[in-house]
């Protein structure tokens, strides 16, 4: 089972995600959602507005999967991609995350991290990043 | 259509870290990737230019589903813009005459086929910064729609 690191939680807590949702034919959605509660290590909750639901609810009931990145500083900081099963209730969206993958531009752009022994995502992110989440 | 002076300002900052947007594209079956790109502009009013640097999976889902959505990522106050249309990557060797949606594809490479040489990323923090620049080609929307993504008004079309 997927589990996020504490710096992952940090910055999908503090800065939420962009999150990437499509038709089950390929026309993509996206709704910005500016904070997160990670549950259980790999579900990120995001609490919609009435629009933001509006917007994805029938790409999320035809085609649950869908895309995170870090909004904010998050997405120059926090160069991470996480995937997983959407699903809704009522206004709160739920994404089990069974992804990731590091998206930090040059040669290790697009490495999945989330089948990486956990003590060797912590060393990956410890040698590359100095923080441990947003600036608080 | 074509974008606001306040839209391209936003897309086109020079200086101070520059902007940051995530580009979301679809498999064909609709497995979505959210990706944060760098080195973006805008071309001629109304296509946004990428800089290709190996983005893997983005390739893969453009070459069978070539659509795609934009999302200003940073600074965000007072720009909560999505764009959205037509994406593809255009990279030398394709034939000379090679159009997309109105645009040469030579156009566009000769001007942002290097972009390290045209906006060098000097000012890009070290442990942030691409350790060389290796760029393929240029993504390309051009932009059919745009909307706020605010939590209020998320869908809702803008106008230009």
């Amino acid at each position: 089972m997927t589990k996020l690191t504490p710096r992952q939680k940090n910055w999908l807590e503090g800065t939420g995600a962009h999150i990437g949702t499509a038709s089950k034919n390929g026309v993509p959605k996206v709704i910005v959602v500016d904070k997160a509660i990670v549950e259980n290590d790999s579900t990120v909750k995001f609490i919609l507005s009435e629009k933001q639901k509006e917007l994805i609810v029938a790409n999320i009931n035809e085609n649950p999967r869908a895309s995170l990145g870090p909004g904010g500083i998050g997405s120059i900081r926090a160069a991470y991609q996480f995937k997983g099963v959407a699903s809704l209730k009522g206004n709160e969206l739920f994404v089990n995350v069974d992804e990731i993958y590091s998206t930090k531009p040059g040669p290790e752009a697009g490495l999945r991290l989330d089948n990486l022994p956990y003590e060797d995502i912590i060393r990956f992110e410890t040698s590359r990043w100095a923080d441990d989440g947003p600036p608080r | 259509m074509k974008l606001t002076k306040p839209m391209k300002d936003a897309l086109q900052i020079i200086g101070k870290g520059g902007a940051i947007i995530h580009l979301t594209t679809s498999s064909l079956h609709g497995i979505t990737n959210t990706v944060a790109e760098r080195f973006i502009t805008v071309f001629k009013d109304e296509y946004i230019l990428i800089a290709d640097m190996f983005a893997q999976k983005t390739r893969v889902n453009l070459n069978e589903n070539p659509t795609g959505v934009i999302t200003l990522a940073h600074p965000v106050k007072g720009r909560t813009w999505s764009f959205s249309g037509a994406t593809t990557i255009l990279q030398e060797g394709l034939p000379s005459d090679f159009e997309f949606e109105g645009i040469k594809a030579s156009e566009v490479l000769e001007e942002w086929g290097n972009w390290a040489e045209k906006e060098p990323p000097t000012e890009v923090p070290p442990d942030i910064r691409p350790p060389r620049m290796v760029q393929r080609g240029v993504i390309i929307m051009k932009v059919i729609e745009i909307n706020d993504y605010s939590p209020q008004k998320a869908g809702d079309k803008i106008k230009t």
